[in-house]
């Protein structure tokens, strides 16, 4: 669920402006032969006013958009699915897709042409086909089909999104992943649209920065959800959860810590409770992990050292055992997006 | 027919690149325009007697873009 709510977050703030550089001119261009027809029929409107009725073309472009990328999704998270994704490939994946984030950052900066190449560049003919499909004659078909159209010229941040959607390994997961990431895009498409024609050149120049800004924050925390997907004690998130945890952690740590061979881990929407858990070394160690009405990604539960990875029911009761550990191991457990994190110690 | 390589180096997108195949619809001579964002150039095929070189660097620059003339192909 929550990221979802990343999703379309990215959508509503950085996807919606990047992809309106890109395919901004798409819709303008699809909508610019509607005003055109409009206006030319303003004369036999009774009220003698001219009001363009742009509205159902964005609509109709938007809902075309939103369908074409869900199937995508579906497709991107079935291929993930097919794929096998192990918590390494993950990591590799998240990798590439901060190198790719931060690539089209730069890219968007103009740092060197290199970077150009961050950026998928259709061939000549698909957008010379694309460009004459939308001067041609403005109808409910015309928007529908530029919609559509638009999954061939993904925007930087859409591409992330696909990325991620592979990730899921789920064709229902990257289906909602990229149908609520092009839902946040619609209502900045929609507000933009408005103030259509010259918005294309002007608004790339305005916000090229602040989307490039966005691109490398997002770069690093996909880089660093990469780092803890491999179980690296570097990564910020276990930095940052290592300064903020303190005292409250000790307290429950005695709660928790017991000399017997098994542990519990309550797995809630905000994470994992206790964060810190102690076990004994040198024997074989039964972990359960309990969840009680869990709708977050913590569902998806993995312990890199030992290649442990799984989806956990929203309520129920999983036992994971650990083979005996060297006294003083560190094994650290993470969600698949590497978003909530913990570890065991074997200390005792 | 002729067939002329110009250097933009103010594309800022993939977009830029279709933006400037308009010169097919602006400019009746003009045959084909391949435009690259990746390589910062554009390709015209155009018909030297209704076109010139002079025409496809104006109308390029009201498209917002720098046309630089590199080489004749």
């Amino acid at each position: 669920m929550t990221n979802l709510v990343v999703a379309f977050i990215t959508g509503i703030t950085t996807g919606g402006l990047s992809c309106m550089a890109v395919q901004g001119g798409l819709l303008a261009s699809s909508l610019a032969s509607q005003i055109e027809q409009d206006l030319a029929y303003a004369g036999k409107d009774s009220k003698g006013t001219i009001k363009p009725r742009i509205a159902l073309p964005i609509t109709l472009f938007l809902s075309s958009k939103l369908i074409v990328y869900t199937l995508l999704g579906a497709l991107l998270g079935g291929l993930g699915q097919v794929l096998q994704i192990t918590p390494t490939a993950q990591a590799i994946l998240q990798f590439m897709i901060a190198i790719f984030m931060i690539g089209n950052a730069l890219r968007m900066l103009n740092v060197h042409p290199i970077f150009r190449y961050f950026s998928f560049e259709p061939p000549s003919k698909v957008t010379r086909f694309i460009r004459r499909r939308s001067k041609s004659e403005g109808s409910w078909f015309s928007p529908l089909f530029l919609g559509a159209l638009t999954v061939l010229i993904p925007c930087g941040v859409t591409q992330t999104m696909m990325a991620a959607a592979i990730a899921t390994g789920d064709p229902l997961s990257g289906a909602a992943l990229l149908f609520a990431f092009t839902l946040g895009t619609s209502p900045v498409f929609f507000a933009l649209s408005y103030f259509a024609t010259r918005l294309g050149a002007l608004m790339e120049k305005y916000f090229i920065r602040i989307v490039a800004a966005s691109l490398i924050i997002l770069g690093i925390l996909a880089f660093d959800t990469g780092l803890n997907l491999l179980g690296s004690p570097f990564s910020l998130t276990r930095v940052a959860s290592g300064i903020r945890s303190g005292q409250a952690q000790e307290i429950s740590d005695l709660q928790t810590t017991t000399s017997d061979a098994s542990l519990t881990l309550n797995v809630v929407d905000k994470g994992y409770r206790p964060r810190k858990l102690h076990a004994p070394a040198g024997v074989p160690v039964t972990l359960t992990l309990i969840t009680e009405d869990v709708y977050s990604c913590s569902r998806a539960f993995l312990i890199p050292a030992i290649d442990y990875a799984i989806i956990l029911f929203a309520t129920g009761e999983e036992k994971v055992e650990i083979p005996p550990q060297e006294p003083g191991t560190v094994l650290p457990f993470t969600c698949s997006m590497g978003m909530y994190t913990g570890e065991i110690i074997f200390d005792l | 027919m002729r067939k002329i390589e110009f250097l933009i180096t103010d594309m800022h997108c993939v977009n830029c690149a279709m933006r400037l195949q308009d010169l097919e619809d602006i400019l009746p001579g003009v045959k084909k325009v391949d435009a690259s964002y990746h390589k910062g150039k554009m390709v015209v095929t155009f018909d030297e007697t209704t076109v010139t070189i002079e025409d496809l660097i104006r109308e390029t620059r009201k498209l917002g873009y720098t046309a630089i003339e590199e080489n004749a192909i």
